[in-house]
């Protein structure tokens, strides 16, 4: 059948459209901070086999997941999915979730009485219970440590809310009006999600319309394809550690080999070391979203992000290793780490087949929590977002100094200090850019920031130091890896501590920490830098007059104001050698 | 605008001109609401001469020399973009900033927000004071306001030096924590104002005293990087009308939808980022009025893009946080959603073989490929030239001329060809995509507010509206689409129904239900006596004063505010109650005897001014008007090509009703009926299109 190509696109607009929607519905009436601030959640559209066939807007670590998701429902409740449904799930081992504190709503959708698509989000509650409030448990070493698993549960049977299993949910969880909201936001985006898309296929007949969504989805595979046909064919290796298991010091590794044909991309795993200790495991869910994301974050951004993109892209990720865990290993930090470390792993190795859109790595975050009271009776979280980490560099673009989470690609809000201190016991007397932090590069890696707090209550710190004490930033293209980060507490008594990776301490005084945040990689040689880019960035406190000169090679005159032209050149020159 | 009558105006009469990219837009009407309207190619290098171009057209349109049309003015209000335009240009001034010691670089960081997530391998643009200009000043102020350490003026002095060698021409001052006790930001302020230079000053606690450094301190720069530029221009403006016989001076709309005067603006220039837009707001109050009624969206489309802007029991939605350029601007501002899709819109064939429509687009130069100016890529202005729904010729007063077949041409060229589609069958696509992407806008800004659009009606405007009015309408669930007769003046007409508008913003901490009425009345009282004070010196007589008081609520933890009008005396029971229906309409849920805070207080001072209702037409008498022209235009889906009957709008009087399909030839716009619509007159001489099911 040929498709009409104006229906094509209306069709790709409209669910793209749907799928957004229901992002502004869930943002609307959400009732917890991590909805409507951190827009840590994703809606999207599967078709009946569980096919992602929009996902347009949504946090990029959760890129193309979605799907392994229905696809468990599917299997759990064949023959028994009825009109007006919604089921919800959240277990990485038996539900295709991609760590527990996110949870799925998915909605399937009739058409003249047959299952055609299914409408569904995906996103994270406030808490879940388990050893930890606020679903980050340091100290796990299983997932029941984790909070409450659900396999694919049948929510709302035939229009009717499952009242003895809503109850259910909101006693396992340490903030139940907070979860009710939020599950309900999640029903009534899915809800409005599930309208549309039934909408949209009756305009159509149903044959036709699902038709077309397989068009939209060819289409997203052509596209693919067109961006990977710019590439040669081979195979490029690449390896990304973390230093730690959450417990000791010591160097996991992450190994991939990716391997271009006509066919199309393989990505594998094998030679990546076995699953760890702590809670870093990556669910399979979550290490193909990982994958998905660093490749759709490579090419152009207005690639379509639906299952057909990545059509012809094959993963294999062996059972029993840090990116495919087996039961019970722990797995809720996944999202984050190992997630930076599997998106660096398939950069690096892209970098090496596509030099030209090589991107740098980017700091691994280190920001702690402090908990604790204020006088006798108010509690307070409060996360240190303020020493957030730095990007990487990319050809053209010098790396972002300070910016969110690389798993959301920057899409995260850093607080005000301002408001911050009007909420919480801190207070805050540094927030500024680091002099050297920056990997050099043609193109620079952002600097990181310095960061310097008194917290003025005794509080507890649950410390998530990732990016401590070691470069997590590489460096492409000759450009060098940005510093690793550092931290330190001062105690009121003078008592000196240095925090350590994973682990939740407390301390009956008030305190000052300082921190300072890892720096991003630079892309290119520092030689090749524009001078009057490093001359600005001297000027500008950023780059030291030594650095500049030694590393970027770069002379300037006696005030420090002019590239002193000649004997750059002649410095660059004898660096070169 | 030959072949229209000369018009007799009776003195006073209003002026508003909206200075666009590409025309700059005037309209008259006098105290016995007659109307005029000019257009004329605006002069981006010096954007008055586009306004003194349509002053003097204006003038001998209605046979008046520019001296006497000006003398005649009661009011002269103008949409500048010289504010925007030089953001996005980058030409404003080299700006010293002057922060607080560890805090250099909140203006850089910008809270790591990025317009799309996706797309990060964009740089965010240029910081507008590099960080060796950016100078720190030792000395705290507690988040409480209490003093922390006292604030070393010497810091100051030797900034100033540092400025002075560096050529800065404005300075910027933000320090943290001035929302609480701006004691500080003051002595600093006083000791630049001291030195020597006569630096434009930009306080944050004078330009906008909000919580949170970014946002404040974005704001507060925008205004030093913009004053030094458009104070100036403004002044010279102001002057040049009133030695041409403008007896009241020039007055400008901002973007919180209201009109100052230039003098108010001088330290506040910031506050006209969304100067010309905003003159929409004024026009959504005419039109209401018209229409009979206070629920409208509105669509103006223009060559580039499309504002959408909704008005809700006869309120803007407004918003604090701006965007220009990619700048934060934390200013009251019309909430108006932008997207590119407009008569310049280009549309072609992705790599994966998927027709596109935007949102990039041709611009004024060169323009739609029907120009013949070169360009050849297919735009929405060809594709409705290849459907019959433009005429081919003269077009937009005559300053081009459409060519069919370069039309066609591209449209086989960049997409015909590529998806074996002939080049109409081409531009129904084309337009079928348009009119959803403008669909989705029109949506967005209704469901993020929790509004169902249906109740609505359509208000299609700017010179590309109507002809996709009727159509999205439908499409949305409408019953009503309503066309100005001046729909491609949109603005301009807007700005002669706007009231002089300056707001205030205090940061407040209380709880709504303890806090002390007095507590409240003594920072309220302050504001609204400086309101007064500013209306005052504007002329205002008391009687034409209106003060409106408004508490931002929260609920203790919530990133946002809600505003609630305090009417007469303080009444918590009542503020809970209006706080508690708008957050149930927003977010579909309250806490039922929760805690609420009281997070911040506003003052807003309006100056009513004397508005001229348009004069209503002679009536249409009996019959209907005759057809000037008939041409084949492709109408919709199900009806395909028909021969569509056009009509001239002068001849299209209150009380006729014509059936679609027909298209309207106006002096500014181009009106499409569909097939299944009816158009009617009403008694203000607008279009009112019924969509019958």
């Amino acid at each position: 059948m040929t498709l009409d190509p104006i229906a094509l696109a209306l069709v790709q607009n409209r669910l793209d459209h749907i799928s957004r929607q229901m992002g502004w519905v869930m943002t609307r009436t959400a009732r917890s901070p991590i909805f409507n601030q951190s827009h840590d959640f994703s809606c999207f559209l599967t078709d009946a086999h569980g096919t992602l066939i929009s996902q347009a807007d949504g946090i990029p670590i959760h890129t193309g997941g979605g799907g392994f998701a229905v696809r468990a429902l599917l299997k759990a409740w064949a023959g028994q999915i009825n009109p007006d449904d919604a089921f919800v799930l959240n277990d990485p081992y038996e539900a295709g979730g991609n760590h527990l504190p996110d949870w799925v709503i998915a909605r399937p959708v009739f058409v003249d009485g047959t299952l055609a698509a299914f409408a569904c989000n995906r996103a994270h509650q406030s808490d879940i219970g388990g050893g930890a409030a606020g679903t980050y448990n340091a100290e796990a070493t299983e997932i029941y440590h984790e909070g409450i698993r659900l396999p694919a549960l049948k929510l709302v049977d035939r229009g009717t809310l499952r009242h003895d299993l809503w109850a259910l949910l909101k006693l396992n969880s340490r903030t139940p009006e907070l979860l009710d909201g939020d599950v309900r936001a999640m029903l009534g985006s899915t809800q409005i999600g599930a309208e549309r898309l039934k909408a949209l296929l009756e305009d159509y007949g149903l044959a036709q319309g699902l038709a077309l969504i397989d068009g939209v989805l060819a289409h997203a595979d052509r596209s693919f394809r067109a961006a990977l046909a710019r590439l040669p064919h081979g195979v490029w290796r690449a390896e990304e550690k973390t230093d730690n298991d959450c417990f000791e010091i010591r160097d996991i590794w992450i190994r991939v080999a990716l391997e271009l044909n006509a066919d199309g991309l393989t990505v594998d795993f094998t030679g990546t070391d076995p699953q760890i200790l702590g809670f870093k495991n990556s669910s399979i869910a979550n290490t193909w979203s990982a994958v998905y994301m660093s490749l759709a974050s490579f090419f152009e951004p207005d690639l379509p992000r639906n299952e057909g993109t990545f059509r012809c892209v094959r993963i294999v990720a062996p059972q029993g290793t840090i990116v495919n865990a087996r039961p019970p290993a722990p797995m809720t930090m996944c999202t984050v780490f190992v997630a930076h470390e599997i998106v660096h792993v398939i950069w690096r190795a892209l970098g090496l087949a596509d030099p030209a859109r090589a991107c740098a790595g980017w700091g691994k975050s280190i920001h702690n929590g402090s908990a604790g009271r204020i006088g006798t009776d108010r509690p307070f979280v409060a996360y240190h977002w303020h020493c957030m980490a730095a990007g990487g560099a990319v050809d053209g673009r010098d790396g972002f100094n300070q910016i969110g989470h690389l798993i959301a690609l920057g899409g995260l809000t850093i607080p005000n200090v301002e408001g911050y201190e009007q909420t919480y016991p801190l207070r805050i007397l540094k927030h500024e850019f680091r002099c050297d932090g920056g990997g050099p590069g043609k193109y620079r890696g952002g600097t990181g920031v310095d960061y310097l707090v008194d917290v003025l209550e005794p509080a507890e710190y649950s410390f998530r130091g990732e990016g401590l004490n070691y470069e997590t930033g590489f460096g492409v293209q000759g450009g060098r890896a940005g510093q690793g980060g550092a931290m330190r507490l001062v105690l009121a008594d003078g008592t000196i501590v240095d925090p350590p990776k994973y682990q939740v301490r407390r301390f009956d005084q008030p305190l000052r920490e300082r921190a300072l945040s890892p720096g991003g990689g630079g892309w290119g040689s520092p030689l090749e830098r524009d001078p009057h880019a490093v001359l600005r960035d001297v000027r500008d406190g950023v780059v030291s007059l030594q650095a500049a000169g030694d590393v970027y090679g770069v002379v300037l005159s006696d005030d420090s104001r002019a590239v002193d032209e000649a004997a750059t050149r002649a410095r660059r020159t004898t660096l070169a050698r | 605008m030959s072949g229209e009558q000369v018009v007799t105006l009776r003195a006073p009469w209003r002026v508003g001109v909206d200075v666009g990219g590409t025309f700059t837009d005037l309209v008259v009407q006098d105290v016995d609401g007659r109307m005029a309207v000019a257009k004329v190619p605006s002069v981006p290098a010096d954007p008055s001469r586009g306004v003194l171009d349509a002053v003097t057209a204006a003038a001998s349109q209605v046979g008046l020399t520019v001296a006497d049309f000006l003398r005649g003015c009661a009011g002269f209000v103008h949409g500048s973009t010289v504010a925007t335009n030089t953001i996005l240009e980058g030409k404003g001034a080299r700006v010293g900033l002057l922060t607080t010691e560890g805090f250099r670089d909140s203006l850089e960081i910008r809270r790591g927000l990025r317009e799309n997530t996706w797309d990060h391998r964009t740089p965010f643009p240029p910081v507008l004071v590099p960080r060796y200009l950016r100078l720190p000043v030792r000395g705290r102020i507690a988040a409480d306001g209490s003093e922390i350490a006292p604030v070393e003026i010497a810091d100051v002095h030797a900034a100033l030096d540092v400025f002075r060698s560096e050529g800065v021409d404005s300075v910027a001052i933000c320090l943290i924590n001035s929302f609480a006790n701006p004691a500080h930001e003051q002595a600093v302020a006083q000791a630049v104002r001291a030195a020597d230079n006569a630096w434009p000053v930009s306080v944050s606690s004078d330009v906008i005293s909000v919580v949170g450094e970014y946002e404040r301190v974005s704001t507060t720069v925008v205004n030093a990087y913009v004053a030094p530029r458009v104070v100036p221009y403004l002044r010279a403006l102001d002057t040049t009308l009133r030695d041409l016989g403008l007896p009241h001076g020039v007055l400008l709309v901002q973007s919180n939808g209201g009109i100052a005067s230039v003098r108010q603006l001088e330290s506040r220039p910031v506050n006209l980022a969304l100067s010309g837009p905003a003159g929409g707001v004024g026009a959504l109050a005419v039109f209401g009025r018209a229409a009979g009624t206070d629920d409208l969206l509105s669509m103006e489309i223009g060559g580039t893009s499309c504002d959408v802007m909704l008005m809700n029991n006869g309120r803007v939605a407004t918003t604090d946080q701006l965007m220009v350029g990619g700048y934060h601007l934390s200013t009251p501002a019309v909430d108006i959603h932008t997207v590119g899709a407009g008569g310049g819109t280009i549309a072609g064939v992705d790599a994966g073989g998927m027709l596109f429509v935007g949102p990039k687009g041709a611009g004024a130069r060169p323009g739609p490929a029907c120009y013949g100016f070169g360009n050849t890529q297919p735009t929405v202005t060809d594709a409705l030239l290849a459907l019959g729904r433009l005429r081919a010729g003269a077009y937009a007063g005559g300053a081009v001329s459409l060519k069919s077949e370069l039309a066609e041409a591209a449209l086989t060229g960049a997409v015909g060809g590529k998806l074996a589609l002939s080049a109409e069958q081409s531009a129904v696509g084309i337009i079928r995509l348009l009119e959803q992407n403008l669909l989705n806008a029109v949506e967005r800004i209704s469901i993020e507010r929790g509004i169902d659009p249906r109740k609505f009606a359509l208000v299609a405007a700017g010179g590309a509206g109507p002809m996709h009015g009727a159509a999205v309408g439908r499409m949305l669930g409408c019953r009503r689409v309503y066309v100005p007769r001046v729909a491609g003046a949109f603005c301009a007409l807007g700005m002669l129904h706007t009231d002089v508008r300056q707001d205030w913003v205090r940061v407040f901490a209380g709880d709504l239900d303890g806090v002390a009425p007095e507590a409240l009345a003594r920072p309220f009282d302050e504001m609204a006596a400086e309101a007064r004070r500013v209306l005052r010196a504007e002329g205002f007589a008391p009687e034409r004063q209106m003060i409106v008081r408004v508490l931002d609520l929260r609920y203790p933890g919530q990133q946002s505010s809600l505003q609630v009008d305090v009417d007469g005396a303080f009444d918590p029971a009542a503020a809970r109650h209006g706080f508690e229906a708008q957050h149930q309409r927003l977010f579909g849920h309250i806490q039922p005897g929760g805690r609420i805070a009281i997070v911040g207080l506003r003052v807003a001072g309006i100056g009513k001014v004397d508005v001229f209702d348009p004069q209503a037409p002679a009536p249409g008498g009996q019959g209907v008007p005759a057809a000037i022209a008939s041409r084949r235009a492709y109408v919709d889906e199900p009806h395909g090509w028909m021969t569509v009957n056009v009509y001239r709008g002068a001849d299209l009087r209150p009380g006729h009703r014509l059936s679609g399909p027909l298209i309207v030839e106006e002096a500014t716009t181009t009106v499409f009926v569909g097939a299944r619509d009816v158009l009617g007159v009403d008694t203000a001489g607008n279009f009112d299109i019924a969509l019958l099911p």
